[in-house]
């Protein structure tokens, strides 16, 4: 099946945003500054979303 | 797939038909007319409302304006009218007209929550102007920033503020419901042979930003919902003289308006790569790459948010620095697509072509500028002056407006049967152009000379009367060139030169059929094996084959 | 899995086997809707929590002094809680029934849904009365209105689940959903789930980690 079929290889879009969340609280609390929760919970959240959101859309279409 | 159907209303009284039928039209098609129907007459209020402004800023001294809160009001309004009522639903409404027939489905897969999603526009418009007349619209900038949006003297005391937050609860609500219609459409109801790498680019777009929307507009429904809450109930979110935190608005209120200026400009470019290939007579050049770069602007679109609050000491300025000058990369990509598609292509000069090159021209300043604002010293040195206002207006009004004017005069003739006039076309896109970069230009060097913006008035001794009053002269010539445009389709809605099925010679399936549609859009599919089925079918041999 | 390419093959491994299905082999449209409407809600719910985790780090101490030990874990929310846990299990168990076309049994598992969810409600507006006479209002900083914010508008999407099934109890009662034909169950279904994770989240984070 093609790359872009497997519903499994849509969660990749989440996972990437949950790295940037982490990422995004790892460098201010390990370096010392200014800790933006609220971005970081966005970001987190959005992660979570865009999987759910990815595996559904192609998981639930049709296959050709 | 029916060949006949002579029982069924001929094709060409599709669209022209009852107000009943248009006030309880579940067809995309006259839905979408009626989202850019709609669109147009915000955009001409909205349009009034920056010739206040710019009036009002002509000259040093108030103009004509008693009360400086007026002219809060006055910008306010136009970003928030021009922003939400304006340009996301006229690219809903092109998006809504075209998709459906690109892909070869016969409506929308939602089609009651999709006439729903229209009707809550013009009520939210409604209840945004009201605001003028119950004590003041809102006044606190289409950014809404709290201390100045909370419900206390110095702040945004009446109702009007309130009216915006549910005006743009509707139509954030509207967009939700919008952005899911769209990908399950997508998804779903596509033509057998229509795999997604052979979907038109117009419809990637939409896809993209149809995710956008679903993920960034909820959050703006939340950050409006706790600003209603602070002025309503006592809440404490935002209002620092109530243990609140008056960035932590800056931050909720950027995670969505940041991916919506990308949700505010990439179905425009998706049209323009619908256009310069039909003009050009060339495949857009390198399809592929421009799905990547379209999907990786969406997904960069928010990590980003926080450029626009450099200077308020609470952001982690290398990640957010770095990530905006990552975008700038795949915008890159798209602009050698398009440029390379026009490099030794057979073009006609047709009045689409000249906006789509318009577009290109004035998006790249636009892009340029911006660049520049991603470099952190010096957004701390330009942040909120006319150098902002001039980038703003140059990807949006550069960008998308003329990327919108170029699909008006591109998909018209199917909608409606009729070619736009070319004399009057050109006309407009000469007054516009030049109006618009006479408006804008100047104001790089007012943002470079200091001039801040949402100011009603300035020093006679700043050195900045004469780009001001250029500025106005050119917005002023904007407004004019509008004429010829409304002439143009009074006068080809009447006695327009007919259209025919395909005028333009297109790539994608709207063109296989007629013009107007009949309303279950196709009595016959060509068979699908590119992205540019009509061309293949006009051409008579296989399609590039992916 | 075989390397057949039917339609089913796609799905039939997959979490979403279980949904409805098209002739194509994709999930239903109204059901794909309803999943991508709970992505949004995900978002709406994560604005909201990322005000209430920056409101608390700024606001040290959290909880105020004054507020210490309003909100205990094992006070009415937690009956509460495990009701809207059951919820979840019966509606579940009524949508297994409809997909089994035993309607009898969709009927009484969604009822006792509903049920239960209604006095999940009840419990809170009773819960929320408690904490007014305790002095946490919306009103009362960060604290209050944070709390305020997030329960009161789980509450709503509560209400809103409640309607729906009691549109799904009435239809079904109606004699409208069989094995083949119960979309409006299915979604109504992962809605309601949903409701109850978010609760799950809240209550994990308002009461547990504070």
């Amino acid at each position: 099946m093609h790359p872009l079929r497997h519903p499994r290889n849509a969660l990749v879009i989440g996972v990437a945003f949950v790295i940037i969340a982490a990422v995004y609280w790892a460098v201010p609390y390990f370096g010392g500054w200014h800790l933006d929760y609220a971005g970081v919970t966005m970001l987190a959240a959005l992660g979570i979303a865009m999987a759910l959101m990815a595996y559904v859309l192609i998981a639930g279409s049709p296959s050709e | 797939m029916a060949t006949t159907a002579p029982a069924l209303t001929p094709a060409a009284s599709g669209y022209r038909s009852g107000l009943y039928e248009w006030l309880t039209t579940t067809d995309h098609k006259k839905i979408g007319i009626l989202y850019v129907t709609n669109s147009f007459i915000f955009f001409f209020l909205g349009g009034l409302l920056a010739l206040g402004v710019r009036t009002e800023l002509a000259q040093p001294g108030l103009q004509y304006l008693a009360d400086e809160n007026l002219y809060n009001e006055l910008f306010t309004m136009h970003g928030t009218v021009m922003i939400f009522l304006f340009i996301i639903p006229m690219l809903v409404g092109f998006g809504n007209y075209v998709v459906p027939l690109q892909i070869g489905a016969p409506d929308m897969a939602f089609p009651r929550i999709n006439a729903l999603s229209f009707w809550m526009l013009p009520l939210a418009g409604i209840l945004l102007f009201t605001g003028f007349v119950t004590g003041g619209a809102a006044a606190a900038g289409w950014t809404s920033y709290s201390p100045l949006a909370q419900d206390r003297p110095l702040g945004s005391v009446g109702p009007g503020q309130d009216l915006w937050i549910v005006g743009l609860l509707l139509i954030g609500t509207s967009s939700i419901l919008g952005s899911i219609n769209f990908l399950v459409t997508i998804f779903k109801m596509r033509a057998p042979g229509m795999t997604l790498f052979r979907m038109p680019i117009l419809v990637w777009t939409v896809l993209v930003t149809s995710v956008l929307v679903l993920m960034a507009t909820p959050v703006l429904t939340s950050a409006l919902v706790m600003l209603f809450i602070d002025r309503n109930y006592g809440g404490s979110f935002f209002d620092p003289a109530n243990g609140g935190n008056a960035v932590l608005w800056q931050n909720v209120f950027w995670f969505y308006s940041h991916p919506a200026v990308y949700i505010m400009v990439l179905p425009a470019m998706g049209m323009i790569s619908e256009i310069l290939p039909v003009f050009s007579r060339k495949p857009l050049f390198g399809y592929k790459a421009f799905v990547f770069a379209t999907a990786g602007i969406g997904a960069l679109g928010f990590s980003v948010w926080a450029h626009h609050m450099f200077t308020t000491g609470s952001v982690y300025l290398p990640f957010f620095s770095l990530m905006t000058f990552l975008i700038a990369v795949p915008t890159g990509v798209k602009m050698f697509n398009w440029i390379f598609t026009l490099f030794r292509g057979k073009l006609t000069f047709a009045t689409p072509l000249l906006f789509a090159l318009g577009f290109l021209s004035m998006f790249l300043i636009g892009g340029i500028n911006g660049a520049f604002s991603a470099a952190v010293p010096v957004d701390f040195a330009l942040h909120d002056t006319y150098w902002v206002v001039a980038h703003l207006h140059y990807v949006l009004f550069g960008g998308s407006v003329f990327g919108v004017f170029a699909g008006v005069y591109f998909w018209f003739p199917k909608m409606t049967g009729r070619m736009l006039g070319e004399g009057l076309g050109k006309v407009q896109f000469v007054l516009m152009f030049i109006g618009f970069n006479l408006t804008f230009f100047p104001m790089h060097a007012l943002g470079l000379a200091g001039m801040p913006r949402r100011i009603a008035d300035y020093a006679s001794d700043a050195g900045w009367n004469e780009l001001n009053l250029a500025a106005t002269v050119g917005g002023f010539l904007i407004a004019a060139s509008v004429l010829p445009f409304l002439w143009n389709v009074f006068v080809s809605l009447r006695s327009g030169k007919p259209a025919g099925d395909d005028p333009w010679e297109g790539n994608t399936l709207e063109w296989a059929t007629s013009s107007p549609p009949p309303p279950y859009n196709f009595d016959h599919l060509p068979e699908i094996r590119s992205e540019r089925p009509v061309f293949d079918l006009r051409h008579g041999r296989a399609g590039s084959g992916h | 899995m075989t390397s057949d390419s039917h339609a089913l093959t796609t799905t039939e491994h997959s979490p979403v086997a279980g949904l409805a299905h098209d002739a194509s082999g994709g999930i239903s449209n109204p059901i794909l809707g309803m999943l991508l409407f709970i992505t949004s809600e995900v978002m709406f719910f994560a604005g909201l929590f990322a005000a209430y985790f920056a409101s608390r780090a700024a606001a040290a101490p959290w909880p105020p002094a004054e507020f210490e030990h309003t909100l205990e874990p094992f006070s009415l929310v937690f009956p509460a809680t495990v009701m809207l846990v059951i919820s979840s299990v019966t509606c579940q168990i009524g949508v297994n029934a409809i997909r089994r076309d035993d309607r009898a049994g969709f009927i009484r598992a969604i009822g006792l849904t509903l049920i239960l969810g209604i006095v999940f409600l009840l419990i809170q507006v009773y819960d929320y009365g408690l904490l007014y006479s305790e002095g946490l209002t919306v009103a009362a900083g960060p604290y209050g209105t944070t709390y305020y914010t997030l329960t009161g508008f789980h509450g709503a999407h509560v209400f809103g689940g409640v309607i729906m099934l009691a549109v799904i109890l009435y239809r079904g009662m109606a004699g409208q959903f069989s094995s083949r034909h119960h979309d409006a169950v299915e979604a109504t279904s992962i809605y309601w789930h949903f409701v109850d994770v978010v609760w799950i989240g809240l209550y994990t984070t308002l009461y547990w980690l504070r």
